[in-house]
Formats: C-alpha cells, structure tokens, sequence
C-alpha cells in the first residue's frame, strides 16, 4: 500500500511543514501528487508561501517545479495566474487577498507546471480548505513554507508530514536532534483532567490570554492581553497550590525567563497546540531537567518524516545513516527518502 | 511604441539586452573589488584572471590601490558576453496607487473615519534605523515626510534590534492596524529567519489575520513577502506614501474599517 493510501484513509488535510528552508518539501509534495495521480485519487494542493518557481528567492538555487495532473484542485493567486504552464479553469474567486493578489480556487485543465500560492493567515487557510473540499477532492495537501510551522496547527491539517534534511547541520548529530526535538514537541501529551478543561473551554470565558488555576479549580484570569512580556506578572500570580498554568499564545524564552525555575515543579503549563512554543531544542532540555511540564490542548499528529540527504550549499549524508537514525530516534513514525529511493522503506 | 524612435531603444533588441558603454552591445563593465594580497603586478593578474573567470571578455585592471596590510583595491573593466530578454521579465510589484499625503489623509476621512494605527521597528539583530526612519519619522526622507506627519496615522517606531515579541506585544496592545518590519544590513540570510519568526509569532498570539503585515528593506521584495507570509515588500526607493496608501487601501479592501 503506498504512503498516501495509508493517509487517506486517516486524514482529509495534510499539511508539509518543513524544519528549515530546502529541507525537500517541495519534493516530498511532488511525490505525494505523482501517487495520487497512480491511485487516481483526486488532491487539492495550497501553500501557505509560494510554490513552482524555478529559484529560490533567498539561496538562489535550483527549485522542483510542481507538476499538477488533471483535474487537481489548486490556489493560484491572480499574479501567478498568467504564470501558469497549462490551461487552469477558475472554479472561484475568492476573498483572500495575498501579495500576489486574490487568490482564485482553479481546477487544472490539462496537467503541467503550475506555481501555487494561497492566503497568509492560517484562519484563512483554514475558509479555504473547507472551500476546496467543496469541490469533491478526496485529499488536500498543504504545503509550508521556508521554515514556518504554525501551519501544522491541528485546527488547521489533520495531520502533518514532517521535512526534515541536511540543511539544517552539516552534522548528522544535530539534524537528528533538532528533527526528533520538533516531533517530541507535537506529540506533547494532551490535557486530559476534565476540571480543567471545562474551566478553559467554557465559551463565556474565550478572550482571555493567560490564567492560573489552582489545586481547587479556580482559575485566575490575569488582565494582560497576551502573554508576551507577562513572564513577571505570571510569576507573581503562581503560588504553592498552583496547579496549571494556561497561555493561549505564543510560549517564548523570555516567557519561562521571567518565572523562578524554583516554581516548576509545583505546575504544568497548558496551551493550545504545540506550534505555541518558541523555544530551542537545548533550551527545552534544560527546562525538562529543571521539572518544567507542559500539557496541550490538542497535540499534532505527524504521520511520517521525510527526509533529503542533501544540503543546497553542497555537502550531502550517507542516506541509508540519516534515514535509519530518524527512523531508530522515532519509533512508529515511518521515514522516507524523498531524493533517493523515493518512498521505500524496506532498505 | 509611444516613445518617438529619438533614443537608443529604437536599435536596441529587447530580447537580448547588454551593458552599454561606449556604443550599442559592447558590453563593457566596470567593477571594483578588494582582494587579501598585497598590491603588485601578482595582485593585478590575479584580478584580471577572475575577472576572466566571471566570463568577462578583455579584462583589463584600471586601477589599483594598497589599502595596506596586505590588501589590494582593483577596479576593472570589462566586456560581458550574456545578454537577458527584457521582453521576458515579469516582476510583482506591489500595486496599488499611490497616494500624496493630504490624499492619504482624506481617504482616511472619507473612507476610514479613525485613526489608523501603524507599529514599526527594526527587529532582531539589526541595529539600523535607517530604512523605518525614512518611512516614520516626522521629517521623513528626501522631501517625502514619513507617517507621524500624515493627520489620521497613529505611526509608532519603536527604533532597531526591538525583539519580535516585544513588537508584537505593542501592536497588540495599541490595537495596530499594520506592523512594520524593517531588515536593512543582515548576514547570512538570518533576517529570513527573524522574519518568518514574526508570522509564526503573529499566527501563535492569534492576531495574523487581524493585523497588515510588512516587510521592508534593501534584500526584501514583493515576491519574498508573500513567500515569507507577510501582506506586502517594499525594497529600496520606498517612501512613506507607498507604505500608507498600500495600508490604507488594504484596511478597506479587508472590510477593517
């Protein structure tokens, strides 16, 4: 069975949020949409960047086009319109304004190179899924950019698939770490204390940023409208009978630097999701050691890892080592070579 | 064509474009560089031959100077062989039309009816004030004042190597109608990294889609925004009313008024 009749049957979105720039997910989302066409399935493809161009805006390297087959659903803002390689049919003209225009929701008319975009926001992404969806495809397939991965949101994908590479080290150690680091942080374990809970779903209580709840289940809403730069108040409001502490946005160092390590063991934090956290992989090391704990509200379920061997600044690892050690670090997540031998697992 | 044939265009093949010196296609060039030798005959060869090595046909050096321990100075000229289809360029701008400032401000009048709130900063590592200055500041840059003099524009600079976070958490609480990020000097493409840090920042605090993201500076254009996930680029030779009038009409076109 390949990869992606696998997921189909799991997942209606998947989002491809790649661990740094060029670590192949253009490459993993070509793949993906060769499968497609072989099991006849049809996908709708998004990007929360820009896709297809033939070089890279930063490195200004060599890029993989995307090559869409008929009848495959895709985002194509009004200036990438004219760009496109092979006839696209409008099937809507959406709201969602992109720098590159509006974007339009396109069947393609006869396969070729097509260059995707669609909306920035994830909320956005989110309208327009559900959009596409609408237009009867059995999959949609989003694919991230540079190193952005608020994309792997759960609200947002129902899965993700992880790129990973040698871009991110000319070590193996460190790609190593760095991969598993992101993968152990979006498998971070769900709240599951009913009590609380209900305190942080209550509807009535939606516009808050940061609370406290204590061992009874009273729940201290601080008056800050968001988290960044609290790390002193949040300090003062924890005492001994803290017991969660509840961040609705973004989780930073300067966050965690401003509460007394002495404090962590008394409490756990709970946000959303894990694409909340903004802190480095030695730095959440340390944090664990010291008895930080962390809970999410929903986690991230990442459905495989690809991984590129090859770095554009030239230097490449032996693939079988890079492949196998991911795949050893990350029991029951399956890995695959999308440069070398496709996605093949058996070596 | 509606420019009467009086210029160099009306010889010119537009399909195969080349630097121009002394007449039409000889391709010659003029570049300077600094090489770590000390300067002499070896120094100039060596320049000639990378100069050759760029595909540089007659590479002569010119000039070259000591600039002492144990560097050389060149300046050579030479004639380039590649040719670029001019006819065959599409570039994305940003587009929109530009507005003066006294009609920014009656379009905010008419159309907005608030203030419009804008937060600027040079963010991470960069210490140059440079680039948000000549957009915000009250005197503004090359006879176009910047945004604190535009009546209805609530602008905020906040300066350079302002965190992402400490941005973020200003624009938040003045309720900004747009963020304004300026990268002018970074080294080894680190602003891609503080930028996209930004997005993901935003989209965590839940406020992306509340707020015009901008980018700005000399390495950022329209197409690296949008890949970047930000509204708009400006690059260089941007001034204050590009910046507003690109806000201004997308806080209507976004039914944010």
């Amino acid at each position: 069975m390949s990869l992606l009749d696998q997921l189909k049957s799991e997942y209606r979105t998947l989002s491809i949020v790649g661990m740094a720039k060029n670590s192949g997910k253009t490459t993993t989302l070509n793949y993906l949409l060769e499968e497609a066409f072989d099991e006849g399935l049809v996908l709708g493809v998004t990007s929360t960047g820009r896709d297809g161009e033939s070089t890279d805006l930063v490195t200004g390297t060599d890029k993989p086009k995307v090559y869409l087959f008929t009848d495959t659903i895709v985002s194509v803002p009004d200036k990438l319109y004219a760009l496109a390689e092979t006839g696209l049919e409008i099937l809507k003209r959406t709201e969602y304004r992109t720098a590159m225009g509006n974007v339009l929701i396109c069947r393609v008319a006869e396969s070729g190179y097509v260059q995707i975009a669609g909306p920035g926001s994830i909320r956005e992404h989110k309208r327009l899924c559900e959009e596409m969806l609408a237009f009867g495809v059995d999959m949609i397939l989003i694919d991230g950019a540079i190193d952005r991965k608020s994309i792997a949101a759960p609200e947002t994908s129902d899965a993700i698939i992880l790129a990973t590479g040698a871009v991110i080290s000319r070590s193996l150690k460190v790609v190593v770490e760095e991969t598993v680091h992101i993968v152990f942080l979006y498998q971070t374990e769900q709240l599951t204390d009913a009590r609380a809970l209900s305190l942080l779903q209550d509807p009535e209580e939606e516009n808050f940023c940061v609370a406290v709840i204590d061992d009874e289940y009273d729940m201290n809403v601080l008056s800050v409208r968001t988290g960044l730069g609290a790390g002193p108040l949040l300090n003062d409001a924890i005492g001994e009978h803290t017991k969660y502490v509840y961040i609705s946005g973004a989780f930073t160092e300067s966050i965690i630097a401003g509460i007394d390590p002495k404090k962590f063991s008394g409490f756990t934090v709970i946000l959303p999701d894990p694409t909340r956290i903004f802190i480095g992989a030695i730095k959440w090391q340390q944090l664990r050691k010291k008895g930080f704990r962390i809970q999410v509200l929903r986690n991230i379920d990442v459905a495989a890892v690809t991984v590129n061997p090859f770095a554009p600044s030239g230097y490449a690892f032996d693939r079988r080592e890079l492949r196998k050690n991911i795949a050893d670090a990350l029991p029951g997540i399956p890995v695959y070579d999308v440069r070398m031998g496709g996605f093949d697992t058996d070596e | 064509m509606s420019h009467p044939n009086t210029t160099a265009m009306s010889k010119v093949d537009i399909t195969k474009v080349k630097p121009y010196g002394d007449t039409l296609n000889d391709g010659m060039i003029q570049m300077s560089f600094t090489l770590p030798v000390p300067d002499g005959e070896e120094a100039k060869e060596a320049a000639r031959i990378l100069a050759k090595k760029m595909g540089l046909d007659e590479p002569a050096v010119v000039y070259h100077k000591d600039l002492g321990i144990g560097y050389t100075y060149f300046i050579v000229y030479g004639k380039c062989q590649h040719t670029v289809d001019y006819s065959s360029i599409k570039v994305t701008k940003v587009e929109v039309d530009v507005m003066d400032r006294l009609e920014c401000e009656k379009y905010i009048e008419d159309n907005i009816k608030r203030p419009v709130v804008m937060i600027g900063a040079s963010t991470g590592s960069d210490a140059h004030t440079v680039g948000i200055d000549a957009i915000m500041n009250m005197k503004g840059f090359h006879g176009h004042f910047g945004l604190e003099r535009y009546h209805g524009i609530e602008a905020i600079n906040m300066g350079s190597q302002v965190p992402n976070e400490e941005l973020i958490a200003k624009a938040i609480e003045m309720h900004a109608d747009a963020i304004l990020v300026s990268q002018t000097v970074t080294q080894k493409d680190v602003h891609i990294a503080n930028l996209t840090n930004m997005v993901e920042l935003c989209e965590a605090e839940g406020i992306r889609d509340k707020v015009l993201l901008l980018c700005g500076g000399p390495r950022i254009s329209h197409e690296l925004a949008q890949e970047l996930g930000y509204d708009a680029g400006f690059g260089a030779e941007t001034h204050a009313e590009d910046v507003a009038s690109f806000v201004l009409t997308e806080l209507v076109a976004r039914k944010r008024i």
